[in-house]
């Protein structure tokens, strides 16, 4: 019998401040419950230590200003180091699925990273995928993010890849930060349809997380047929959360992961530490492991209370039926008629920190390739609060890199070092899996691993 | 003047130590239905030159409860378990007769559901119709609050039933590990209050009066009289002895590998800085997890009397025992036998010896040395395999801390000291292959019965202290009580209480402790924050008193091969 891994680093001795919702004390109590629960003796698990992610682990998905130091505390390594020890657990196949249950969370750091957004600085899952692909040659991934707020990080860094199928239901954006994950982000040109949002109104219940696992998510993963199928976990769909709006309960989060069974879970948010975390927890890693979970019910849990008005569902249909159609139609968008018009696809984009209050202006620019998946550059201007203020040009060169892709993307490269208008600039090269920091500010340097 | 006694499954072995010298030791056949009798004879046999009143202390060392539990030796008890909201019961490893009652307690130790008296009744005329006599109750976070299991014990006590309660047999969180030791605790408990008075009368006739304590697991004695409180904290004490007894016979201070070679099985145990090593999970008595904390033993499948056969162009180890050693009669060539021709080892008959390994180099084409080097070689090789296995997962446990994670500890040992009768040529050989310096101490064949003889009490107090909720527990014996809530409760506090409820301990168990030594292993804290206010704190404290033995025999009666 394969077992369900598990990694557990609660960072007892971390947080962004004390009184911060994400702070030690937010998974004491599942601690206590899945420990009381004798979790970590059943056969069917197995628990694994985490280890630190390296630099190169970290700027295989990021580009940290001005260096992954700089953007990283231990425990931010470690949670995404968690998250790869349970990857490679599974692809020596030790494990049949497993759980990393880390913080500080991930999801919403995006390619570029200036500091904190929504909790997180460097994402688990993406640099978990990364590694997944540079290490092991995965191609297709799916990610699941059932965390209440929209995963906007992981959309950002995967937006122009065909091969990952990214899926966020959450909370709608007009209600709730980051205020994004609406129907019409779907993907970049040469990705159109594999990025799908499902923004729910407040209040949707088990009935309505499940109306869109059945009949949106299941069918779309079943045509797409990934490799792989992370769950980017948040808890905050819970009915006690404080930070959100929703009414769903352990129950149903156990069920959505024994329909969805995932080959990994990544924990994102989840803030009711108290009355949620313990029991959604619980009922996932049971679920996981194919345990019952049935008897893992909130001691106020009341079925009555948490039920979905008539319209809410209708609203609901009406989002997914929408995505289906986008969906459906994401192989006729031409990329030849893009490319007709310009080489390039290019969007602006305008990114608030909202924990570190940065101010961030982008340019990213994608080739539009037949070849590969096109090279991206990124022109990124950040404005702190404190005045202090960083010019910043990226470049990314996909693991499949054509060519063209590649000679281009080191005449970028250069061309940005020689013209001396930014603080910093960095070159990805996924293909050879090398990385350099060119820094203009001080002493000129070259940084590369 | 120290005796130390270890009534082994195979050997029962005493010792006799007057400051840092052995006086006396003794060796014989456990006769096993009659273990008091082995003791008895062991106990004779090392004072029977000295006069009695000069004994200042004895402990023992007995398989006794491991043997009851093994051989089911013991009257069937009911599980009667309150397991709140969680993993569904049907899932519980247990064959005992369980009975799930409604109820709940929390993690801060609130109650979330209330017991049901009806279904109390109905359970307790279940339990009766059955047949059992006894019964252990076990909730789910009765170490976070213990008042569901006493009120349903003294509802059962008033029916007549005979139960022991989780949380006084730990408090640690573990519930399944809590419910198989509370059953442990409560079927073993008669036959152990039988044997305690037997041996005390039996001491009393010696005219003994010196206090005599009983081994447990993790290598801290209870007197004996405190042992029929938690007479399962007995089970595993054979290894606890062993390891002891080597770190007496062993430099102070360093990391050694303990290497006890019996005839067909070799159990490792790991010293660091001068400490045996705990198992991070509980002993395992009868397949299931348990609450006894013992230290981290790893039992590999060769001994000196593993025979050894032809296997291709090589030899191998059959990992069984075919009958004793060629050199003793026996039918398979062994270790033991390659030990003698080999000059490590003085007993039994060379010349047979010799016959024995002849059969296995003619088929290989070599001679009586070479092969006896190689049966050597094979058998160091297996119990290096499972030294590094035990490093690496030892390694490998869990970190809960950003800062535990930056400081990993990668320790390889510095000594290895082999005991049993083996020892000698295996330590030697299994030292070369790991680059560590061997230690063959003399007595060391009686090294079990020298752990037990310096074995000392060792008190832990594990406070969790909640100031939102207002309420300590202690995790060794399941006491709670309050705390003024919140306001001005400091760490200093914590730190103060825990020390009080372990000086407590020590008076309850008659264990004299020096205040001043006792140190604080373990403190950390966590903010209650509920909306953006600190509502409470949560402290968890661990005081202890000193972990040492009673005496050093390395300089004395040790020496370095």
């Amino acid at each position: 019998m394969k077992k369900t891994g598990l990694v557990f680093f609660p960072a007892f001795d971390w947080a962004i401040s004390p009184t911060h919702p994400e702070r030690e004390e937010r998974l004491l109590y599942t601690r206590d419950q899945i420990f009381e629960e004798g979790l970590m003796d059943l056969p069917q698990i197995t628990e694994y230590k985490p280890r630190l992610a390296t630099k190169k682990d970290v700027a295989r998905t990021h580009f940290c200003v001005p260096n992954v130091a700089g953007q990283t505390t231990e425990a931010h390594l470690i949670a995404a180091g968690g998250a790869l020890v349970i990857a490679d657990a599974l692809m020596k196949g030790e494990i049949h699925n497993g759980f990393a249950m880390v913080r500080p969370p991930g999801h919403h750091a995006m390619r570029v990273v200036h500091g904190n957004r929504g909790f997180c600085n460097i994402n688990n899952e993406a640099i978990m995928v990364d590694y997944l692909r540079h290490k092991y040659g995965i191609k297709k991934v799916a990610i699941i993010d059932t965390d209440v707020h929209h995963g906007d990080g992981t959309q950002d860094i995967f937006y122009h890849d065909p091969d990952v199928l990214f899926i966020s239901f959450h909370q709608d954006g007009r209600t709730l930060y980051p205020g994004s994950g609406f129907t019409n982000e779907a993907g970049g040109p040469a990705a159109y349809g594999t990025t799908l949002n499902v923004p729910l109104p407040p209040g949707t219940t088990d009935e309505g997380i499940h109306y869109v696992l059945d009949n949106l998510i299941l069918p779309v993963l079943n045509e797409f047929q990934p490799e792989i199928i992370i769950n980017s976990a948040g808890q905050d769909n819970h009915y006690t959360d404080p930070l959100a709006n929703m009414k769903v309960s352990a129950q149903g989060y156990a069920q959505l992961n024994q329909k969805l069974a995932p080959d990994i879970a990544v924990l994102e948010g989840g803030y009711a530490i108290e009355t949620a975390l313990p029991y959604v927890n619980t009922g996932i890693i049971l679920a996981m492991a194919g345990l019952d979970y049935s008897h893992v019910i909130e001691p106020d849990y009341n079925k009555n209370q948490l039920v979905q008005s008539p319209e809410k569902t209708e609203r609901i249909k009406e989002t997914v039926e929408e995505l289906l159609a986008v969906w459906k139609q994401r192989n006729k968008i031409e990329l030849g008629v893009l490319a007709h018009k310009s080489d390039f696809y290019q969007r602006q984009k305008t990114i608030f920190y909202d924990t570190d209050y940065i101010h961030e202006n982008q340019v990213e620019k994608v080739r539009l390739c037949y070849d590969c998946a096109g090279y991206i550059t990124i022109m990124s201007q950040a404005f702190h609060h404190n005045d202090r203020r960083s010019k910043v040009f990226c470049v990314a060169i996909p693991f499949n890199a054509c060519q063209r892709c590649y000679n281009d993307a080191h005449n970028d490269y250069m061309n940005a070092v020689r013209s001396e208008a930014y603080d910093y600039v960095y070159l990805q090269n996924k293909a050879e899996d090398v990385y350099r920091i060119f820094t203009n500010v001080g002493t000129k340097k070259l940084e590369e691993f | 003047m120290y005796i130390g006694i270890d009534v082994g499954g195979t050997f029962t072995d005493a010792v006799l130590i007057d400051k840092d010298r052995v006086i006396s030791k003794t060796k014989f056949p456990t006769v096993h239905d009659n273990l008091l009798l082995s003791l008895l004879e062991a106990l004779d046999r090392v004072t029977d030159q000295v006069d009695n009143s000069l004994i200042e202390r004895v402990v023992i060392s007995t398989t006794l409860i491991t043997n009851l539990i093994v051989q089911n030796k013991y009257e069937p008890v009911a599980l009667v378990l309150e397991p709140g909201p969680g993993l569904n019961p049907r899932d519980y490893p247990f064959k005992e007769d369980t009975f799930i009652i409604d109820g709940a307690i929390d993690y801060r130790g609130r109650q979330i559901i209330p017991l049901d008296k009806r279904q109390l009744d109905l359970t307790i005329s279940e339990i009766k119709k059955k047949g059992y006599r006894k019964a252990a109750i076990v909730g789910k976070f009765s170490g976070r609050n213990n008042a569901h299991e006493i009120e349903v014990g003294n509802i059962f006590n008033r029916a007549g039933i005979i139960t022991e309660l989780g949380h006084k047999v730990s408090g640690r969180l573990n519930f399944l590990r809590r419910a198989a030791t509370t059953m442990l605790t409560v079927a073993t408990r008669d036959e152990h209050v039988k044997f305690v008075d037997t041996v005390n009368k039996a001491f009393r006739d010696r005219q003994i009066t010196a206090p005599i304590f009983i081994l447990k697991a993790d290598g801290g004695t209870l007197s004996l009289e405190d042992s029929k409180k938690a007479p399962v904290e007995t089970v595993f004490s054979g290894p606890a002895a062993s390891t002891l007894g080597a770190m007496a016979l062993s430099p102070e201070g360093e990391d050694t590998v303990v290497m006890d070679i019996g005839g067909t099985t070799t159990d490792l145990a790991l010293i660091l800085s001068g400490k045996p090593v705990l198992a991070s999970k509980g002993a395992t008595v009868k397949g299931y997890y348990t609450s006894i904390t013992s230290y981290a033993v790893r039992s590999v499948p060769v001994g000196g009397d593993t025979a050894v056969a032809v296997k291709g162009n090589d030899i191998d180890l059959l990992y069984e025992r075919k009958g004793p050693a060629y050199c003793f009669g026996g039918p398979y060539p062994t270790p033991t036998d390659a030990l003698l021709v080999l000059g490590y080892y003085s007993h039994g008959n060379v010349e047979a010896a010799k016959e024995g390994l002849v059969k296995l180099a003619e088929p290989l084409g070599c001679d009586v040395k070479t092969v006896a080097q190689k049966i050597l070689d094979k058998f160091s090789q297996s119990i290096t395999g499972a030294i590094e296995d035990m490093f690496l997962s030892w390694e490998q446990e869990p970190a809960y801390r950003v800062w535990e994670l930056l400081h990993p500890t990668q320790i390889r040992p510095q000594n290895i000291i082999g005991v049993g009768g083996a020892a000698p040529g295996i330590t030697q050989a299994v030292a070369r292959l790991i680059n560590c310096t061997p230690v063959i101490p003399e007595h060391a064949e009686v090294a079990n019965a020298i752990g037990a003889a310096v074995a000392q009490p060792t008190l832990k107090a594990t406070l969790r202290i909640d100031t939102g909720e207002g309420l300590y527990t202690v995790e060794e014996n399941g006491n709670q009580g309050s705390v003024s809530k919140f306001s001005s409760f400091r760490e200093e506090d914590a730190v103060r209480l825990a020390k009080e409820q372990l000086l407590k301990m020590a008076d309850d168990l008659h264990v004299p402790v020096d205040t001043g030594s006792v140190e604080v292993t373990h403190s950390e804290v966590f903010n209650v924050i509920r909306g953006f206010t600190t509502t409470g704190r949560i402290y968890h404290v661990t005081v202890q008193t000193p972990r040492k033995i009673l005496t050093r025999l390395y300089k004395q009666g040790g020496q370095d091969a």
